[in-house]
């Protein structure tokens, strides 16, 4: 299966060979003449998948190391943060890095505007956190899966030749190779000669349902755009009643409207991926309706933000002092294709994730008590902290 | 994990005998889909008494009568059942030449304006469908498809190219179903739809030699048209319950997948204090609606101790509310209440063991 | 229980039971029978047929959810896309034919689930639940002979009610359990003796399929088949208003239909307080209660000892009490002739 293989590729010293693959790409690139940036086949089964902007991400994404085409990923978030939004950014910034088409529902330019700025490649800013992964893997056996996981896309790179590496052999700079997943500074701007490309979809009243609306001019978008260009569709808080009226929250407008944007991606010849956002607070997971929008979804991750301020948060969770403490959980309801197919096998399933939000990248990790540094006051800060739920979990 | 047949042994009496004018519910949850247990019914019904399964001693499905079947899908494309029944050994594009199988497109036009008119080809002429040429295209659209040899495969394989253009032209041998108008009306059109192709496909054909051959309807998840329609567009439970009621008539027997998560479930039951929704309200009256009338129920959960590596979920098969209806018909199917546990294989394999084994 | 109430209801009530399923005298013009997944009402619908059939009744199926006709059923009318008009007429047409001819003088009217009628959304405002169903029981006019209607209505219990249309209106279970003569809980024998088990051991009742609540799960039901062999059959709950307006409220048990012949006449039905699982005779209480364990010591007591033992108060007995601080405590002791008092030591 491919996930022993990349843990074989994992001892065999991972970090490294993601480093070195631009040079020994080149020789295996003729063989796969077609292809588009930002799109590689899965090293699960073959299938196109795209990268969401967010390493970690990618990776959780059952052994497909990536979003695969044609899927519509939820993210559902707890509370009044917005780390959701966060992962929505870098998903259309990879977007507009790889000169993919996004659309953007319901917000206005400044939101295009405000994507964050592009450091490079992933595997580049990953190698400098790999040495500090390397300290730390000396500190407990255990923590070494947290290696493998963030080795996921050298590794997988290096098994899985894509296509895209071909045209970073004839590219100079380095910096615009179109590798899969890139690296984004949140404090900055994103500035991309397609950055203007961005289709803004409003939402504005007409005599038609909005989402009706919004459906048609979707369709529009895509059926007049190239035959081999990507989509990406990028819905921001779905329902928030500041930007939606409130008779979108209705099942006759939302589950037709989710049902289409289902059917446009499942449309022979379509390349589209879909990341939607849903505030819980108010529309809350024990209900009928954002169970069905859950039903209509490939993927569905919940973000549930620790409530704590940051200054209690320094000491909870954080497995080592130099590293960034979690900032939340992270629950994994369905995945594209796993589930669908039927569920199980998946090597990630089963953890508990934490993530975390920092100003260069968004982390998932798996989630785990922190070592016994002999601190009584780290450890009982942990206990009032984020640990009670673990134990809730246990007991 | 010792891998199984194709058919489990174990699934083999629940899925193979589905009495006359029975109606059997298979209900998922989120994290447990159904659908593997919607191709392993197509498995059943579509491979018949051939040399594997005679090897195997499934003389269950050894009847001698060919199946034919219908599946109408109202969450997923032609595409995906045709990947996944691949992996089974199924090759439903062959099958629908053959008018043993016919696939109903619920997903791709069922909410699209009727602006954007498509040009449907109609299908079910018998005649001209063997002397139409496009179905070479088939083989090429495969491409997705899983390659069988699992393991290891550092060797570049084929990139997924763009789809090619001839072939997203061709939309394949489906009829696709769009939903008009308002109340029972709508429901109404789409039943015919679906009658037209259940009768086509049950028509002989010359060499077959069968008379009236068994056509078995699949509803994938049909509980969408209630959520996504609801009460004021006039559709409720009793609506759905009597539009399946009447495709059940066309059909001998007939598999019906629904969502029984416990939002949509328990919120609106009687034993919950808080207001519900209608959808809520509708969607358990559908869901338990066709438990009772259902011959048999088999539910998907996830594990109750959360999520394992080498389990996908819970089965459990129980007696509807309908069994016992009709003694002359039960006795031929003798199947017990069971639980299970069940793995889905990354290769598409399916093995159930019971707990502890 | 006393042994005089037991007889006392096994042959007044269990009369009443055959009379209502049999459908003597009119005993019950409606019945409502409540069922759930967990138990649905099929058994019981088949015993109302087959007894049905033993007294030659014409037996008219309304089917809301049943596809094929049942066995045994005379008229089956499917109420699929028809209004409550158009059901009526029908049932009327169905005995129309046999009134004329036929000597029939009695008629059973099933309805197997009133659920989707209660549901359905192309009812007009005006359609009550109530003048529908006791249109069955009117004769339709004057001069028809007249017939002895008995209407058995199926409610599933577990289908969550649609919104009242006005707030203040009663439920549509309320409304039928007020209208109903006769109604009939049903259980599952099984779960009923879960839940005695577990009474008796003073635990909580166990819950069994959507109560329980849990994701995904519809049915709890799983048939032991293979261990427990008599404990198939069904639990009646059976509430009855006589005439006179007294209720009557007993516990039956039905065996399943494989236990006797089709065209047995006798009553089959028994008090659930009769049946073995549910109440194990007393014989072996009381029979092997007597037998101590054998041994080589005399570990029994002679009735005089017992007697004696009895008659012992024990030390602190009187500070349970409680007359205070102080006052409760006291060693009891009654002195004996054996006793050697002494009065500067022993104090009581």
């Amino acid at each position: 299966m491919s996930f022993r293989k990349r843990n074989i590729g994992l001892s065999a010293g991972f970090d490294r060979n993601g480093a070195v693959n631009p040079s020994a790409q080149p020789q295996q690139a003729p063989a796969t003449p077609e292809s588009t940036p930002g799109v590689r086949p899965s090293p699960d089964d073959g299938r196109p998948t795209t990268s969401t902007g967010t390493p970690s991400l990618d990776n959780l994404l059952a052994g497909h190391g990536g979003l695969p085409i044609g899927k519509i990923l939820l993210v559902e978030e707890n509370g009044t943060t917005d780390f959701a939004g966060a992962l929505l950014r870098y998903y259309a910034a990879e977007g507009v890095v790889q000169d993919q088409k996004i659309h953007v529902v319901g917000m206005p330019e400044q939101w295009g505007r405000s994507l964050p700025g592009l450091i490079g490649p992933a595997d580049a800013v990953d190698e400098k956190q790999d040495k500090r992964k390397g300290d730390r893997m000396k500190i407990a056996w255990r923590y070494e899966r947290l290696g493998e996981f963030g080795a996921g896309i050298a590794g997988s790179r290096a098994s899985v030749p894509s296509g895209d590496q071909s045209q970073s052999a004839t590219d100079a700079s380095v910096d615009k190779r179109p590798a899969f997943c890139h690296a984004f500074d949140l404090t900055k701007r994103l500035t991309h000669p397609s950055i203007t490309n961005l289709n803004y979809i409003p939402l504005a009243p007409s005599n038609e349902p909005l989402l009706v609306t919004i459906q048609k001019r979707l369709q529009a978008a895509i059926a007049s755009s190239p035959p081999n260009t990507v989509h990406r569709i990028v819905i921001p808080s779905l329902l928030n009643p500041t930007i939606y009226p409130p008779e979108t929250s209705q099942p006759d407008h939302l589950l037709p409207f989710l049902h289409s944007l289902r059917a446009l991606m499942s449309a022979p010849g379509a390349r589209i991926t879909a990341m939607i956002t849903l505030p819980l607070s108010l529309f809350p997971r024990s209900t009928g309706l954002v169970r069905w929008m859950e039903i209509l979804s490939d993927g569905v991750i919940e973000l549930c933000p620790f409530p704590h301020s940051s200054d209690a948060l320094a000491t909870s969770g954080a497995a080592t002092s130099h590293e960034e403490p979690p900032q939340g959980m992270l629950k994994v309801h369905r995945l594209p294709v796993l589930h669908e197919r039927g569920g199980g096998s998946d090597q990630n399933i089963g953890l508990d994730w934490a993530f975390t939000l920092s100003r260069k990248r968004f982390e998932i990790k798996p989630f785990s008590l922190p070592p016994d540094e002999g601190d009584k006051e780290g450890q009982e800060a942990a206990v009032t902290g984020g640990m009670p739920k673990k134990a809730d979990l246990e007991f | 994990m010792p891998s199984q047949p194709p058919l489990p042994p174990l699934l083999t009496p629940y899925a193979s005998s589905l009495p006359p004018s029975s109606l059997t519910v298979l209900s998922s949850v989120l994290g447990a889909t159904g659908n593997w247990l919607v191709l392993r019914f197509l498995y059943a019904a579509l491979t018949t008494s051939s040399v594997s399964d005679a090897a195997l001693g499934l003389s269950e499905t050894s009847h001698g009568k060919k199946r034919k079947v219908v599946l109408v899908s109202f969450l997923r494309g032609w595409d995906f059942w045709r990947t996944e029944a691949k992996r089974l050994g199924l090759d439903l594009a062959r099958l629908t030449d053959k008018q043993e199988f016919a696939f109903v497109d619920g997903l791709s036009e069922l909410f699209s304006a009727p602006s954007t008119a498509s040009t449907q080809a109609p299908i079910h002429q018998s005649s001209l469908r063997g002397a139409v040429p496009p179905r070479t295209v088939l083989p090429l659209r495969s491409q997705p498809g899983p390659v069988p040899a699992r393991g290891p495969q550092p060797a570049p394989r084929p990139v997924a190219a763009a789809p090619n253009p001839p072939a997203s032209k061709e939309i394949g041998p489906v009829k696709r179903l769009r939903l008009s108008g308002n109340g029972p009306a709508a429901l109404d059109a789409l039943e015919k739809d679906i009658a037209a192709v259940i009768n086509g496909v049950r028509t002989p054909t010359p060499g077959d030699g069968q008379e009236d051959p068994e056509v078995l309807l699949v509803l994938d998840q049909p509980d969408l048209l209630l959520a996504a329609t609801g009460p004021s567009k006039g559709i409720g439970a009793t609506e759905m319950g009597d539009w399946v009621m009447g495709l059940q008539q066309y059909a001998h027997a007939t598999v019906l997948t629904v969502s029984a998560d416990s939002p949509l479930i328990h919120n609106a039951s009687t034993f919950a204090h808080q207001p519900s929704t209608p959808l809520e309200t509708e969607h358990a009256a559908f869901a338990i609606g066709t438990a009772h009338r259902a011959h048999m129920v088999m539910q998907l959960r996830n594990l109750e101790t959360g999520a394992a590596r080498d389990v996908s979920g819970v089965l459990r098969v129980s007696k509807g509310g309908a069994w016992g209806q009709n003694d002359s018909t039960e006795g031929d199917s003798h199947w017990e209440e069971k639980e299970v546990l069940y793995f889905v294989q990354r290769d598409g394999g399916v093995s159930v063991f019971g707990r502890g084994e | 229980m006393a042994p005089t109430n037991t007889s006392h209801r096994q042959t007044h009530n269990l009369l009443l039971i055959s009379k209502l399923l049999s459908l003597r005298d009119t005993a019950s013009p409606l019945t409502l029978v409540l069922d759930s997944l967990e138990q649905p009402a099929t058994p019981l619908i088949k015993e109302y047929i087959r007894r049905a059939k033993l007294s030659k009744t014409h037996i008219t199926f309304i089917a809301f959810e049943t596809l094929k006709p049942l066995e045994g059923v005379d008229a089956f009318v499917s109420a699929r896309r028809k209004t409550p008009l158009e059901i009526l007429k029908a049932v009327g047409a169905a005995y129309q034919d046999v009134s004329s001819s036929g000597p029939s003088r009695r008629r059973l009217i099933l309805i197997d689930a009133i659920n989707p009628l209660l549901h359905s959304k192309k009812n007009d405002p005006q359609f009550h639940i109530s003048t529908f169903l006791s249109s069955f029981l009117i004769p339709s006019s004057p001069t028809a002979p007249k017939v002895e209607v008995s209407l058995v209505v199926n409610f599933h219990q577990d289908v969550p009610n649609p919104p009242a249309q006005s707030p203040y209106a009663p439920s549509p279970l309320s409304m039928l359990t007020y209208l109903a003569t006769t109604i009939i809980r049903l259980h599952s024998f099984s779960h009923i003796l879960a839940h005695k088990a577990a009474r008796d051991r003073s635990l909580a009742a166990p819950v069994f399929g959507l109560e329980e609540e849990q994701d995904g799960v519809l049915l709890g039901r799983l048939d032991k088949s293979t261990g427990n062999e008599s404990a198939d059959g069904i639990v009646l709950e059976l509430e009855h208003r006589r005439k006179s307006g007294r209720g009557v409220l007993e516990w039956y048990f039905l065996p399943s239909a494989s236990r006797y012949p089709p065209q047995y006449v006798k009553e089959i039905v028994t008090l659930l307080d009769d049946h073995p699982l549910y109440r194990p005779p007393q014989e072996p209480d009381t029979g092997a209660g007597e037998e101590e364990p054998e041994s080589t010591f005399e570990l029994r007591l002679t009735e005089r000892q017992r007697r004696e033992r009895e008659g012992v108060v024990l030390p602190y007995f009187d500070a349970q009490q409680g007359d205070g601080p102080g006052e409760g405590g006291r060693i009891l002791y009654d002195m004996g002739e054996e006793d050697d008092f002494d009065e500067e030591e022993d104090e009581i």
